[in-house]
């Protein structure tokens, strides 16, 4: 893992939940949620369906606020140090710092060239050659540059699930952002596709944060730094991932690693 | 279930279910229901079908009826006058500019001279007006044949002469004249008798001051009007020539029509004859046949008079060319207003074109044979690409549908560009941004304008958008827009309008569908790279939607196409194909439509006549042109739906 880039100094948190609760109208979700999500680490969310882990990874780009009636409660959500609740932070900006992969890949009826530089052009950007840049780094560093050099300009529905999957990732990376949500980004794709994307995190972790959400414990273990347990909207447990998976300190933790319940 | 050796004891089930089996008209129940099924939803299908047939069979015999017309009108000479008479209506629009030039220059002295005179004729008959009742009185007295004695004809005098004093001074008297002319003319009106015939002095000063003025303005610009008469009575010989030949044409016509339907209903009464079964019947049947006979026309022999004179035509047509140009050397350069210079310029331009039109027109008399053969693809072209749709005419019905399609496609143009963006943009606001109550308020409002009959919408169009054009035309900061101010308030863009609004509930509908149907998955994603709204709109939503928006557009195109009762009452119906040189104006101009034809015409001629035929045809034709646009319509619907594949 990036072991390398890691070791010099310990730089803040780049996501810090504190103390946060949430609800969806008069129900809540999350309770008293505290987290912080280290610099170039891939952090995991595990926990049954149902949990609150997607809710929790909505939270850190405000995706919840399209829901009506859904908001935090208490506590408040940090990126880079800077609430994100505070009234002066501009959504847009915030979600250009804080990049979504979903669980079902869905580029844009459009070619690859224009998925990629979507993200860019909705900021303002018009200069053709810092576009072709960006473009061309993201899809090399989500791998697809070798396969697809040749036809950025075929519409990106053409493409297999996987190369979709990348796709998206490209696109969320295209804006340089400083963290990287991925909503169960491997569940609607072959074993091999996902080891693609798997192999994928590990070298996207060297530049970016990234926070994923899994079903799959082994993806967990693969991929991810930290791990964070939810159970009923609560954090049980927050780990290093190693140390979460062989040792975990909650009794909750441990049956449901060992499967007891799901 | 029919096993070869059936078990020798069935237990009960088996029994039942055989029971359960009965058959109808020798089929299973699920077969019957099944065709029944089947049958219901082939019917849209096999109406389809018979209505094609019914329209194809009312109307194919067009074109040979068309063609036995054309003949005739070429072998009676109806076409050889036809060469000469058409490039020769272009000498009526030359003249009238000629006219109006003339008329605007002598305008420049003489108008304030006309204007005072007719302004004081106009006051004159008014202060009439005003004492007509006493008046009258007065004159019935003076004609009784023994005239009422002179004291009462001094009171009716008295009381005429105080009638017309009121008048004179009720009078409002125009700037036109000063104010000791308008203190004249008062006194002049106050003094009117029916008994003194002579114009007051005044009024006679001022008809002389035009006539003056008149004659000064005639004098300067004597160029221009001698120009003007010559080009004028420049036709005059070709033109009787001309008419002594239709004339003889038109007979010879008549002639082979009278024949025609004499010797068909000859034959038919033979044929009737031979059939019939009883001996004094069949008499009487042969009797009336005989009497059906009709004089054969001798078409070639009478044509060969024409053609005779092709010489002589020829003659008078180069007088005419060179009366014309004569007339066109002299047109002085100047005129008198600048408007009239324009129209000057005009005709100088137009006539050169005139002249060569004519000067072909002398050679095609030498080559027209009237035994020349009229091929099928000459008629079709005849009916789709000629200009003039004509009929009841006495000199010869032309069916050519190319004002009609014109006048359609015209009206459809203006109603899809103004609705489109209504639609579109109502549908945008209403899938994207609308709070659910706006939903539910502006989605039913819209949806109902489809319940309004649409004879509704036409009387609207004639009694309310009508006027509102004409008034919005004649506001004097609008006259940038072409076409302004409007002459005919029945027209193009008035049915245009209307039409747009009934094709509004249609394309807002399937619009807002294809915005709906656009995956969530994308909005999600250009919302997570930090899209405003607007952004995700317009540059993921609607693009994902487009095909759904111009398939509805496509549909709304149809709708509009075929809509009969708006265009009808509000387009103006004129056949004629629109004035393109007008530009953008255009749309200001009355026109007839595909549909507004046959609804107007249909019930009008006699069944089975080419008249008849010829509507069918247009029938069939916007039916095809329907046809056209609905599979246009789901070809594109099918070709950009990525997120559907």
């Amino acid at each position: 893992m990036s072991a390398d880039s890691t070791a010099k100094t310990t730089p803040p948190p780049v996501v810090q939940v504190r103390d946060m609760d949430f609800c969806y109208g008069t129900s809540p979700a999350l309770f008293d949620i505290n987290l912080k999500v280290k610099y170039h680490r891939v952090t995991a969310l595990i926990g049954p369906s149902g949990c609150g882990k997607s809710t929790l990874l909505r939270c850190i780009n405000r995706m919840n606020d399209r829901v009506p009636s859904a908001r935090v409660t208490k506590g408040e959500v940090l990126v880079k140090g800077k609430n994100i609740h505070d009234a002066d932070v501009d959504l847009t900006q915030l979600r250009k710092q804080v990049g979504m992969v979903f669980q079902k890949s869905n580029p844009f009826p459009k070619s690859i060239y224009e998925n990629v530089a979507y993200g860019l052009r909705i900021h303002g950007e018009k200069n053709k050659s810092v576009l072709d840049e960006a473009v061309e780094r993201s899809l090399r560093q989500s791998a697809l540059w070798d396969e697809l050099k040749d036809r950025l300009n075929a519409n990106a529905l053409a493409l297999s699930g996987g190369q979709q999957q990348r796709l998206c990732i490209a696109r969320a990376i295209a804006t340089l952002p400083d963290v990287l949500l991925m909503d169960e980004p491997c569940s609607a794709l072959d074993p091999i596709s996902t080891l693609k994307i798997e192999e994928l995190m590990h070298q996207l972790a060297q530049e970016y944060t990234i926070v994923i959400v899994t079903h799959n414990m082994q993806q967990a273990v693969r991929v991810s730094d930290y791990t964070a347990f939810l159970h009923l909207g609560k954090l049980v447990e927050f780990a290093p991932t190693e140390e979460l998976f062989t040792n975990p300190r909650e009794k909750l933790t441990e049956s449901y690693l060992r499967g007891t319940f799901s | 279930m029919d096993s070869p050796e059936p078990p020798p004891r069935p237990p009960l089930r088996t029994l039942l279910v055989r029971n359960r089996k009965r058959t109808v008209l020798g089929m299973d129940p699920q077969q019957v229901i099944k065709y029944f099924f089947g049958l219901n939803a082939s019917t849209a299908v096999i109406v389809l079908v018979l209505i094609m047939l019914f329209l194809l069979r009312e109307g194919i015999d067009f074109l040979p009826t068309y063609r036995n017309e054309l003949v005739t009108y070429r072998r009676a000479g109806l076409e050889f006058c036809d060469i000469i008479d058409k490039p020769l209506k272009e000498h009526q629009s030359l003249s009238s500019s000629l006219r109006q030039s003339v008329s605007g220059s002598l305008d420049t002295l003489g108008k304030t001279a006309r204007d005072r005179r007719d302004a004081a004729f106009l006051l004159k008959n008014q202060a009439e007006e005003k004492a007509t009742q006493q008046r009258e009185t007065l004159e019935q007295a003076l004609e009784q044949a023994p005239p009422p004695a002179a004291d009462k004809l001094d009171i009716l005098r008295r009381e005429q002469q105080k009638a017309a004093a009121v008048a004179a001074a009720s009078l409002v008297y125009p700037d036109l004249f000063t104010a000791a002319e308008k203190q004249q003319l008062q006194t002049e009106f106050a003094a009117l008798t029916p008994e003194v015939t002579d114009l007051p002095p005044f009024l006679q000063t001022l008809a002389a001051d035009f006539t003056a003025k008149d004659h000064e303005a005639r004098t300067k610009f004597e160029a221009l009007v001698t120009a003007q008469e010559e080009f004028e009575e420049a036709p005059e010989g070709l033109q009787e020539v001309l008419d002594e030949l239709k004339e003889h044409a038109q007979e010879t016509k008549e002639k082979a029509d009278e024949f025609h339907v004499l010797e068909t209903n000859r034959q038919r009464l033979l044929e009737a004859a031979a059939k019939a079964k009883n001996a004094d019947e069949k008499a009487s049947l042969t009797e009336e046949a005989e009497a059906s006979v009709a004089e054969p026309v001798n078409l070639d022999e009478r044509t060969k008079e024409l053609t005779a004179r092709a010489g002589e035509l020829r003659e008078q047509l180069e007088n005419y060319v060179k009366a014309a140009e004569k007339a066109s050397a002299s047109l002085p350069q100047e005129a008198g207003t600048s408007a009239a210079t324009t129209m000057l310029a005009d005709v100088r331009a137009k006539l050169p074109v005139h002249v060569q039109e004519m000067r072909d027109a002398a050679l095609q008399l030498d080559q027209w044979r009237s035994d020349k053969p009229v091929s099928m693809i000459s008629v079709i072209a005849a009916f789709f690409f000629g200009s003039q749709w004509i009929t009841n005419s006495s000199w010869q019905d032309f069916f050519g549908f190319v004002p009609l399609l014109t006048g359609s496609l015209v009206i459809a143009l203006i109603a899809i560009l103004i609705a489109t963006p209504i639609s579109v943009i109502a549908a945008i606001y209403t899938n994207q941004f609308a709070s659910e109550r706006e939903k539910e308020i502006i989605k039913p409002i819209i949806e109902f304008i489809q319940a309004i009959p649409s004879v509704v919408l036409g009387f609207i169009g004639i009694s309310l958008v009508g006027n509102l054009i004409k008034d919005f035309s004649e506001v004097s900061w609008l006259q940038w827009v072409p076409g302004f101010p409007i002459q005919e308030r029945l027209n193009m863009f008035n049915a245009g309008c209307l039409l747009a609004f009934m094709a509004v509930p249609t394309m807002f509908s399937l619009s807002e569908d294809a915005l709906n149907n656009v995956p969530r998955a994308y909005i999600d994603a250009s919302d997570a790279l930090g899209a405003t709204k607007l952004q995700t709109v317009f540059r993921v939503i609607v693009p994902a939607g487009i095909s759904g928006i111009l398939s509805a557009i496509l549909l709304g195109l149809g709708r509009v196409i075929g809509e009969t009762m708006v265009v009808l009452l509000v387009a103006g119906n004129r056949i004629a194909i629109p004035d393109f040189s007008a530009g953008p104006g255009v749309i200001f101009q009355p026109a007839h439509t595909l549909t507004g034809i046959i609804a107007q015409e249909l019930g009008e001629v006699s069944r089975g006549s080419s008249h008849w035929q010829a509507l069918f045809m247009v029938g069939i034709v916007l039916f095809a042109i329907s046809l056209l646009v609905n599979w246009c319509a789901r070809a594109v619907a099918r070709r950009f739906e990525p997120h559907k594949a």
